[in-house]
């Protein structure tokens, strides 16, 4: 049995003034830091995260410590390393807590891979609607400086990294690694066409490392505990736990930190709570608004990369958002295709012009202007995005909407009828 | 070398070459817009999709490179379901302003529209509404509605120019293209933006609605602004020697050249051609002579004149004021007649004074063939400054018209000069103070060949039939060197200017290469 209750990351989000360096070294903060730099050697890391089976927190799931190793070994190029903490996909909201309650958490996580690396310099890209958050994070990066944590000589040794915060502007795009990284350069976030992937040509042209704030605040414990032992906290293939966040009609909203592979139930009824009074559950969106939507027959499912995919879905930022009876399915459609529509960067075509026109669509359906056989056209104008556009971001637009047509079509239906009838007496 | 399999033909290709390259060079189309070949792939209009087998997606021929025994389908099923959507997507927004638009007959998104999708609009919503017509620069406007935001004029401000006048601003449907507020496009190479949108995006004030592009035909040339010698076509109107229409020449575009000016041109070069139609000398005339004379008779006159002097062997008595707006052969014939022939030193320059160049293209040197007259071993002296010499009685100017400033200051000098003979393509106010006037062609209508400031000798033909009486120099010379019959041989073996040519390159070693 595992633990449940095991924490890695919340561990001291209740203990008081958590996010100073005082507290953080208090409760064994940097302890992590000082054992590798003086016992172990950049691979020695490595190959604990990649015994870690450490995947990437912020949406694609991919094994941190592969990312790492694709970085080229013989470039001459200094190494940069950029912390995705633009955290706007819709329902997420665990990367602030993180930063708010333990921002020396992720410090100490990317000096840890900064040395893993070979890293001088780290960027943290946090979005520009966190700016308390930003300047806690600036903050706690001064205490680092002065506790010599941070900077030239870190703990005596010749250790050098430096980090910068950075605040984007606001566009969802620039959470899309590339398109982070034009943005940090100064220019448009309009993503980047790959390959060349970031790890050979990224920041500034140089080899980078981008990950997201969860992934890089697990690295501590993995170096202090070891791969196996953050492995085993998951299941086979996807270590550690995960931060859950949980929003919606059930009775506890909130951030709950679990093993990765907790059923989705249990998340729902146990630790959330349940549905709030009086409400049923109709729909889950398990993993941020771009991961397709679960019906509530179909929330018997593990919170798992593997199983998420099992399911036609996906875990994303395991941003868990609970959808209702009395919710419309219509209105839920239009809110995401409003989102994806306004956030689209307008590079590709497809996705520039195909989330404006389903959002056309569904506006109008909405104000009761909308026929059945228009659920059709908009399930072709989605499926004619996916798979076509530069970046993930069409498909991230595409496979929720093709969901919701799919498994609520019925409803939608009704609902267009409906409100066409009542704009008809009106 | 790598094999591949596009649509079923093997191919052999150079590592490295993307599947656009490799399709392109086999002849196989795949239809694309963002992609221009002069810049890296931008891969943002997602037309160029094509299937590989083993890729789970489909993938972009523009910035896709090949790999052994890749397998590439550009027809399937799956591809053109992907791009009559991409097709769709596009023509969404797009007004349907074809048949006002200049880009119509040579637009790639109209082209694409009749190959690939011809399918009837299911857009029921309101268009998104642009502007229609902003001045990005003084020649150029833009409109929005048309603009399919492939950013290739973006690219060719930021990487060619480095000039950066236009950007993308605002995002998703809103995207747009603009100038930055007070900052227009303002270089001199703005027109190449009309030619590579690949829609009616970016008009050009010069040609718009002036014609449409399927009335007019094409040729290719080289531009005589300056010693770059960059390749052109000329397009013009065919009908304009049967029709009174108001000009023959509608537009100068650049044509690839790889080795003298990439795929660009500057604005002098596109922008100048109205001197092709514009004051053109039509007639001969010899005010002395009453009523007109036709070559034959023009061309006695100046023997006559010639030969006079000769059987006095007082041929000192004669002055040439020549320019390097002439090509290699007829510079080669000026030196033989001239020069060696009639021995004649009294040999000089009259180009224009020196502009400034810049890095790009343009050169400083605003003729095309000073380096030819260089190596054919003229030293390029202008006229004395304190005027001809005394015993000079008779001059031949073969100027060109084009600089008339030159031609004025040249006049001021020759005035007690007894007999002046000017071959010109342009009407001038110095016509009056010459004997002879003598229309000639221009670069574009006649063959020669022009050796560029970096010493690359570069052919052309005929674009365009010489107007009026003119007729291209280097015919009316070999003409008058058979006429005057002292190298009667060699005069009558050239037939054209290849022969000419010939003769130069087995006389002068740097012709040879």
């Amino acid at each position: 049995m595992k633990k449940v209750d095991e924490k890695i990351l919340t561990r001291d989000f209740g203990v008081e003034n958590s996010h100073t360096l005082d507290v953080y070294r208090k409760q064994g903060g940097y302890e992590a830091l000082s054992k590798a730099l003086k016992k172990l050697k950049p691979e020695d890391i490595l190959s604990e995260v990649k015994a870690a089976h450490l995947r990437g927190r912020g949406g694609a799931g991919f094994p941190a410590g592969m990312k790492w190793d694709f970085i080229p070994k013989d470039s001459e190029k200094p190494r940069y390393l950029c912390v995705n903490a633009d955290e706007g996909e819709p329902g997420t909201f665990k990367d602030r807590y993180i930063m708010s309650h333990a921002p020396h958490l992720l410090i100490e996580g990317i000096l840890l891979t900064c040395y893993c690396v070979g890293i001088k310099t780290a960027f943290i890209y946090i979005r520009g609607e966190y700016e308390n958050v930003a300047r806690r994070l600036e903050s706690a990066l001064e205490e680092a400086r002065e506790a010599g944590l941070c900077g030239k000589a870190i703990l005596g040794s010749d250790f050098e990294c430096d980090m910068i915060v950075h605040r984007g502007a606001g566009a969802y795009i620039c959470g899309e690694e590339t398109a982070l990284l034009e943005s940090l350069e100064g220019k448009r976030g309009n993503p980047r066409l790959k390959p060349p992937f970031p790890a050979a040509v990224g920041l500034f042209q140089c080899p980078t490392v981008i990950n997201n704030v969860e992934t890089l605040s697990n690295i501590p414990s993995i170096v202090l505990q070891g791969g196996k032992w953050f492995s085993s906290r998951g299941i086979q293939e996807d270590g550690g736990t995960r931060i859950f966040g949980v929003s919606g009609f059930v009775a506890k909203p909130g951030i709950y930190e679990l093993p990765v592979g907790t059923p989705l139930k249990d998340i729902i009824f146990t630790h959330a709570g349940g549905m709030l009074e009086g409400k049923t559950l109709k729909a889950v969106i398990p993993g941020g608004m771009s991961a397709p939507v679960l019906k509530a027959d179909e929330i018997d499912v593990t919170m798992d990369c593997h199983c998420m995919l099992e399911a036609d879905s996906m875990l994303g930022s395991s941003a868990v958002i609970v959808i209702d009876q009395d919710t419309s399915m219509l209105d839920v459609l239009r809110i995401m295709i409003k989102f994806y529509s306004h956030e689209s960067c307008g590079q590709c075509t497809p996705c520039r012009i195909g989330t404006s026109w389903i959002y056309k669509i569904v506006q109008r359906m909405c104000r009761g202007k909308g026929r059945r056989e228009e659920i059709d056209e908009i399930s072709r104008l989605a499926s004619n995005i996916l798979g076509k556009t530069l970046c993930p971001m069409g498909d991230a637009a595409a496979m929720p909407i093709l969901s919701i047509v799919a498994k609520f079509r019925g409803e939608l239906e009704e609902t267009i009828v409906e409100r066409s009838q009542k704009a008809k007496i009106q | 070398m790598i094999n591949i399999d596009i649509n079923g033909r093997i191919l052999e290709v150079e590592p490295g070459t993307t599947i656009l390259q490799a399709a392109q060079a086999a002849g196989i189309s795949i239809p694309h817009l963002c992609y221009h070949e002069a810049f890296p792939p931008e891969g943002s209009c997602r037309m160029c999709l094509v299937q590989i087998e083993g890729y789970p997606k489909l993938e972009l021929a523009c910035s896709t490179q090949v790999k052994e025994g890749m397998k590439i389908m550009t027809e399937s099923r799956v591809v053109n379901v992907a791009r009559k959507s991409v097709l769709e997507f596009l023509l969404t927004e797009h007004p349907p302003d074809c048949p006002i638009c200049d880009k119509a007959g040579e637009c790639k998104l109209q082209d694409y529209f009749e190959e690939y999708g011809l399918f009837d609009s299911r857009y029921a919503e309101p268009k998104s509404r642009k502007q229609k017509k902003i001045e990005i620069g003084s020649n150029l406007l833009l409109d929005q509605e048309r603009c399919i935001l492939c950013t290739r004029c973006v690219r060719f401000l930021k990487h060619v120019t480095e000039t950066g006048e236009l950007g993308v601003l605002e995002r998703g449907i809103q995207a747009e293209i603009n100038i930055y507020p007070g900052n227009p496009v303002s270089n001199n190479y703005s027109g190449n933006l009309t030619e590579i949108c690949p829609v009616g995006a970016i008009t050009d004030r010069d040609f718009r609605f002036r014609t449409r592009a399927w009335f007019l035909e094409e040729k290719p040339s080289i531009c005589p602004f300056c010693s770059r010698g960059c390749a052109i076509t000329i397009a013009y109107h065919p009908g304009f020697a049967r029709f009174d229409l108001p000009q023959r020449v509608y537009r100068i575009k650049a044509r690839k050249n790889p080795n003298v000016n990439g795929n660009w041109i500057c604005d002098i070069g596109r922008y100048g051609y109205p001197y092709m139609d514009n004051d053109r000398a039509l007639e001969i005339r010899f005010p002395e002579f009453a009523g007109k004379t036709d070559w034959p008779q023009a061309v006695e006159i100046i023997t006559e004149n010639i030969m006079r002097l000769v059987h006095m062997k007082r041929t000192e008595r004669i002055a040439v004021a020549a320019s390097t707006f002439l090509s290699n052969e007829e510079l080669y014939l000026i030196r033989k007649i001239f020069r060696e022939d009639l021995g004649i030193s009294n040999i000089y320059f009259v180009d224009p004074s020196e502009g400034s160049g810049d890095d790009l293209l343009l050169t400083s040197e605003r003729t095309p063939n000073r380096r030819g007259a260089v190596e054919l071993g003229f030293a390029l002296d202008p006229p004395p400054a304190e005027g001809f010499k005394e015993n000079i009685e008779l001059l031949f100017v073969f100027g060109n018209g084009i600089n008339e400033k030159v031609e004025t200051a040249l006049v001021q000098r020759i005035a007690s000069i007894k007999m002046k003979f000017l071959f010109t393509a342009h009407k001038s106010s110095s016509a009056d103070h010459f004997d002879g006037i003598l229309p000639v062609s221009l670069v574009a209508e006649k063959s020669g060949s022009l050796t560029n400031s970096e010493g690359i000798v570069q052919s052309f033909v005929p674009a365009l039939d010489p107007p009026g009486d003119s007729r291209p120099l280097w015919s009316i010379l070999t003409e008058l060197g058979r006429k005057m019959a002292i190298d009667f041989k060699t005069y009558r073996g050239y037939s054209d200017t290849t022969d000419i040519l010939r003769e130069i390159s087995r006389e002068i070693q740097f012709f040879r290469k």
